[in-house]
């Protein structure tokens, strides 16, 4: 109850933030109304996938400041689960979704308890690494279609079907995300006020410190990565009814890892509106720029060569990102 | 039964012995200062009993319980809290919150640490600063915040690790009055670590003194001053042949 009470808690914000929330979710709530492309609302289900990618990060990269670049290793846990449950067995989404992430937080404890004996930069390349190299065995993992990957094919099924999340029209998945993505707010408004929010911060700050307080604290991040992969399966496990085609190679790539960490650290890591911010500037920047400059303009990567230049701007100018900055001004103004 | 009773401890880093064959024992309600030059090993002393550095030999015993091989956040929960000398804060935590963390030690309801944190701010002076940054107050309260947060776990015995360091004599004379508090009325078994002598021989009931990593006195703090060997620690050996009328 008490918990509940907190995750709905909002009052430790400006009105004026509460305003703007409210107006944005409402934009959301009624956008698929409004006439708009394929494209468009494409972007808009992309943007809240990864706001949640992010938020999952957030909890252990940043409230807990440990720079994890592995994110997709569970992004690719989630997914195939969900595609291997549904091609093999006819297994619905809402079956398949908590049993990816039953894989997805196991395997984070496996690799989390050595991984936390790491600290710092050594922490962030053995994320990488373990990530890689569960990209690489289901690369040759038969079962999973190898290489090659899954494809659910739609044409079996009988749209809609909100059982196996199976739509012909992007709307649905529209609703289904946004659900989600206000689900994932609540938890992250409750996280961050839970004791284990506060351990976390406790932790970034000074581990020697944390520890005579009480925290454990390999457990406490443990405990946390295994939060923030519960997220990101999740969602993993969404996508793969939604883009029905998936590949080790997107999936669980090094890149897709690096734009998770990268969109929580751009909108502000260890807040709660950060992640939210920088997916919804990075992530319209990055469709549009794919569709203005990308292939038409003979300018492949050059979104990566952007991503390289806003990963130097943050870690110089305002290590806690957009959300930072909002903070700096206000905390500026009220003086 | 004392409170606390350290046998022996031991600890080396590499080829140097920062704390030699260490043994005193800690009533309960006893305020113990602990003093010694710089490098004497006294915060390796600190480290060790809180569990942080693992001890090479010896034996640290805490309530009638070994803790000696204890993770520091076993030794915490178990009543024995400490503050920290260096404490850099990125500033994540405002005041309040950072009590907050040494509060949610003892509960899960967030309400309820909120409340005890508030409650000893309260105590110490602090109640104006709960939504400061740490990093934006100046020394002397900071150097009360530690104090708050320790407090916050609602300790049996607390270690203060140079609180009065880097204070004015004004600040000094405010943080005195707050460990007397915390001794007295909260009833908290008290070890400080300090490098202001006026400090420790005013508020100390018995006083140890460690030089080289060895404990070379033990005693009520007036028999501390007069005692040849510890002013021979502190001021030199040549210092005390040319002097030695003076001194007294």
């Amino acid at each position: 109850m008490e918990a509940l009470k907190n995750a709905f808690d909002f009052s430790d914000f400006p009105r004026s933030d509460l305003i703007i929330a409210i107006l944005v979710g409402a934009a959301f709530l009624i956008f698929p109304l409004f006439p708009h492309s394929a494209f468009a609302i494409a972007t808009m289900i992309q943007f809240f996938i990864f706001s949640l990618y992010g938020m999952g990060w957030n909890t252990i990269g940043g409230y807990g400041g440990q720079v994890d670049l592995g994110k997709a290793q569970y992004v690719g846990i989630g997914a195939y689960t969900t595609a291997v449950m549904l091609i093999r067995w006819d297994i619905p989404f809402w079956f398949s979704m908590p049993v990816g992430v039953l894989f997805s937080v196991s395997w984070s404890f496996i690799i989390g308890y050595p991984l936390f004996r790491l600290k710092g930069h050594y922490f962030a390349i053995a994320t990488i690494a373990t990530s890689l190299v569960l990209k690489d065995l289901f690369e040759v993992w038969d079962f999973v279609g190898a290489a090659r990957g899954l494809e659910i094919s739609p044409i079996k099924y009988a749209p809609p079907d909100f059982l196996r999340l199976i739509f012909r029209e992007d709307v649905y998945y529209y609703y289904v995300i946004f659900a989600f993505f206000l689900l994932g707010i609540l938890y992250m408004n409750w996280f961050r006020k839970s004791r284990l929010g506060f351990q976390l911060r406790a932790i970034k700050d000074n581990e020697s410190v944390a520890q005579s307080l009480g925290i454990n604290v390999h457990w406490a991040k443990i405990k946390t990565y295994a939060i923030a992969t519960a997220f990101v399966s999740v969602v993993g496990s969404f996508h793969a009814c939604y883009i029905k085609n998936i590949e080790p190679e997107d999936t669980m790539s090094l890149n897709l890892s690096i734009l998770i960490a990268l969109m929580a650290m751009l909108g502000g890591a260890g807040s709660l509106w950060g992640p939210i911010i920088g997916a919804g500037v990075l992530i319209p920047l990055k469709s549009y720029l794919k569709e203005w400059l990308g292939a038409s303009a003979g300018l492949v990567g050059i979104d990566l060569i952007i991503y390289a230049a806003i990963i130097m701007v943050i870690s110089a100018a305002e290590p806690r990102g957009i959300w930072g900055l909002v903070e700096k001004i206000r905390r500026r103004r009220s003086r | 039964m004392p409170l606390l009773d350290v046998r022996n401890l031991t600890k080396d880093f590499g080829g140097l012995r920062a704390n030699d064959a260490i043994s005193f024992a800690l009533d309960k309600d006893e305020l113990l200062g602990v003093i010694g030059p710089n490098g004497a090993g006294k915060t390796t002393l600190f480290n060790c009993i809180a569990g942080l550095h693992p001890v090479t030999a010896g034996q640290i015993i805490f309530d009638g319980e070994d803790i000696t091989r204890l993770p520091a956040y076993e030794v915490a929960r178990r009543g024995l809290a400490r503050t920290f000398q260096v404490y850099v804060a990125s500033g994540d935590l405002c005041v309040l919150e950072n009590v907050m963390v040494g509060a949610f030690m003892r509960t899960r309801e967030r309400a309820q640490a909120r409340r005890r944190a508030e409650d000893i701010l309260e105590r110490l002076n602090l109640r104006e600063l709960a939504g400061a940054m740490l990093s934006e107050l100046p020394v002397a309260a900071q150097k009360r915040v530690t104090m708050a947060t320790a407090l916050g776990t609602s300790p049996k015995m607390l270690l203060l690790d140079e609180v009065a360091a880097g204070l004015n004599p004004g600040e000094i004379e405010e943080v005195l009055a707050i460990i007397r508090s915390v001794h007295r009325d909260m009833g908290i078994t008290v070890m400080l670590i300090e490098h202001v002598m006026e400090l420790v021989m005013n508020i100390s009931d018995r006083v140890i003194v460690l030089d080289y990593g060895r404990k070379i006195a033990d005693g009520h703090p007036r028999q501390i001053a007069d005692d040849p060997k510890v002013i021979k620690a502190y001021l030199g050996e040549r210092y005390v042949r040319e002097h030695s009328g003076e001194v007294t």
